[in-house]
């Protein structure tokens, strides 16, 4: 802790305490993963590998997507004059955005998926503000992986990431100014972003220890690749709401193969699979409470 | 009586209520950390207001210009006022509007922690009550003002009030807390919710009861009948407001940022809370000026009765 963190910290005790007006505080921030420095020894996986791969449906009309009032700052309304929501991307039946991930399993031979150690990607993921719009809009990234944030719009923004198990960031980032790099020390799914100056910016970080995750393209389709053959729990999550919705799914993926796993939001969506081999759960919509 | 200071101090208030709806206008629109800079925006004394800093820089703003008016005053009052006990006010004004400044900045460095921020909010009540007390001090009314006869009820209206008055504050507290525990894209928290309409309840009760006795037992006296008839107006008002806050607030989740009728309507329930408060603080200091302080007496050297048994 740095000397002006003690002052701020020692003011703001004093003050509250002063003022008897500290009520209410104190929130438990759930802790949604562990720190990527913990590790259960059993190296990293070498062996035969295989997919997990899925398309995600829209039951039903989707919601209509809502029109964005950028009057607030003009900058915004000429870069992007018929700025929509998008929430729910449907075209064509399928849904772009969902992030899709391996929430736990155990590899063939009765490990963990957890045991072993991923190695960190050394590129980073690219976060552009373009547009008064996060592009991408739902991303993932592993523990200590490198997020490059940009400011391609000709006005100021702020990115604000706000975990439960990471601390929390604000930072002003200027038209022009050089891109911020940050990282997650810990595996969170998922953590909002925002943009304070336009209330309307949002996006989602899936934080993990693996690389076993993947966002839903336009037409539906993810694929996650290099899986140890094994049983896993896959998760799908689309935001919405406050918190937004899991559906979760068990597959079994073969060596060398690929198992199929279908998820479907919207009316009475129900969990598929095309693939005879694979061990499916019923559906599980769970709405998420952090 | 100085006719200028009191001018002065109506000012002064008046622009403190101006502030008090200006930080709301930075909570409803979710502007509190359109910057992480403090004291200065995206190290600039005058930014670019665009977007949120609009709001969270004109909030400073706003703040600035009240801070100086309070050093102003507390000038004009150490230069005009002979009364010890409201030179003193002036100078607990100045040092809560240096408190409320400190306050804020706190809440924007440490991204706003829910006790930091409802204390900030908190403080601009209590800094509101000052500077509204300071105007009702200086005032010719309060100077002239004459003692009426004895309280007629059974319980002594200054106590009635003061009980509205510290009910009051305490729903402040809550209100506080609960508009910053979660932003406009969370939902509220349940129980909070349950205690500011539970406090809603105490507010209506207590101060129903000072200002309705009020009515009664000092017909005529617009001391007191003006306050007292103002505060159930705006206690009234303030109830709708409460209610359509409620309402638009559960909406907000939902939408796609915050939009005018939430901002609007929960900005309006703030400003009149802190309108039901300063009323509620006039009319309990104007009791305590005219009326005596004996209201319900305990005579504890009586003779406990006698029985006799037979």
């Amino acid at each position: 802790m740095n000397k002006q963190t003690k002052v701020w910290l020692v003011l703001s005790i004093a003050l509250s305490v002063v003022l008897a007006a500290a009520c209410g505080g104190g929130t438990t921030n759930t802790t949604n993963g562990p720190a990527n420095t913990e590790t259960a020894g059993a190296g990293p996986y070498s062996g035969p590998t295989g997919t997990v791969a899925g398309v995600v449906s829209f039951n039903g009309t989707p919601p209509a997507a809502k029109k964005i009032d950028t009057s607030a700052d003009p900058v915004c309304g000429q870069a992007n004059p018929n700025l929509m929501t998008d929430e729910t991307v449907v075209k064509d039946g399928k849904l772009a955005n969902v992030f899709v991930y391996v929430k736990e399993g155990t590899v063939e031979g009765g490990k963990k998926i957890g045991d072993y150690t991923w190695a960190t990607p050394t590129t980073a993921v690219q976060l552009d503000q373009n547009g008064c719009h996060y592009k991408p809009h739902v991303f993932g990234v592993q523990t200590n992986q490198k997020i490059s944030i940009t400011n391609s719009d000709h006005t100021q923004h702020n990115i604000h990431w706000i975990p439960k198990s990471n601390p929390e960031w604000n930072q002003s980032q200027p038209n022009g100014a050089p891109p911020i790099e940050k990282s997650f020390n810990r595996a969170e799914v998922l953590v909002p972003v925002k943009c304070n100056q336009h209330p309307w910016m949002k996006a989602y970080i899936g934080v993990m220890r693996t690389p076993f995750f993947a966002v839903s393209a336009d037409t539906g389709a993810y694929e996650i690749k290099g899986l140890p053959p094994g049983t896993y729990t896959v998760v799908a999550w689309k935001e919405g709401g406050a918190n937004g919705t899991e559906k979760t799914m068990q597959v079994t993926v073969p060596a060398n193969g690929s198992a199929k796993a279908d998820f479907a939001f919207g009316e009475g969506a129900a969990t598929t699979s095309l693939n005879p081999s694979l061990k499916v759960m019923p559906a599980m919509e769970i709405p998420l409470h952090h | 009586m100085n006719k200028g200071l009191n001018r002065f101090a109506i000012l002064v208030a008046c622009a403190t209520f101006f502030l008090i709806i200006a930080g709301a206008l930075v909570t409803s629109n979710d502007a509190g950390l359109a910057t992480n800079d403090w004291p200065l925006s995206n190290g600039q004394f005058f930014p670019k207001m665009v977007g949120n800093l609009f709001w969270e820089h004109g909030h400073r703003m706003v703040a600035t210009t009240v801070g100086m008016l309070t050093i102003a005053l507390l000038i004009y009052i150490l230069a005009k006022e002979k009364r010890q006990w409201v030179r003193r006010l002036g100078v607990g004004a100045l040092l809560a509007v240096i408190a409320q400044g400190l306050l804020g900045g706190l809440t924007v460095k440490l991204m706003l922690p829910l006790a930091v921020s409802t204390a900030h909010a908190t403080l601009a009540q209590l800094f509101f009550c000052i500077t509204v007390s300071l105007a009702v001090f200086t005032s010719r009314s309060w100077i002239e003002a004459r003692t009426l006869e004895e309280d007629k009820g059974s319980l002594p209206l200054r106590y009635l009030c003061t009980a509205a008055l510290v009910t009051i504050f305490l729903q402040l507290i809550i209100g506080a807390t609960l508009r910053h525990s979660a932003t406009w894209d969370k939902d509220l928290p349940t129980e909070l919710i349950l205690a500011h309409v539970g406090g809603a309840f105490a507010v209506t009760l207590a101060l129903g009861s000072a200002a309705l006795n009020t009515l009664l037992r000092y017909k005529g006296h617009s001391f007191l009948t003006r306050p007292a008839t103002l505060a159930l107006v705006l206690l009234s008002v303030q109830l709708l407001l409460g209610l359509a806050a409620y309402l638009t607030r559960l909406a907000s989740p939902n939408d796609p940022q915050p939009l005018n009728p939430m901002i609007g309507i929960t900005v309006a329930h703030v400003a009149c809370g802190a309108l039901v408060f300063v009323t509620t603080i006039v009319l309990t200091l104007r009791t305590y000026r005219v009326l005596p302080a004996t209201g319900v007496t305990i005579d504890l050297t009586s003779r406990p009765q006698e029985f006799k048994v037979s």
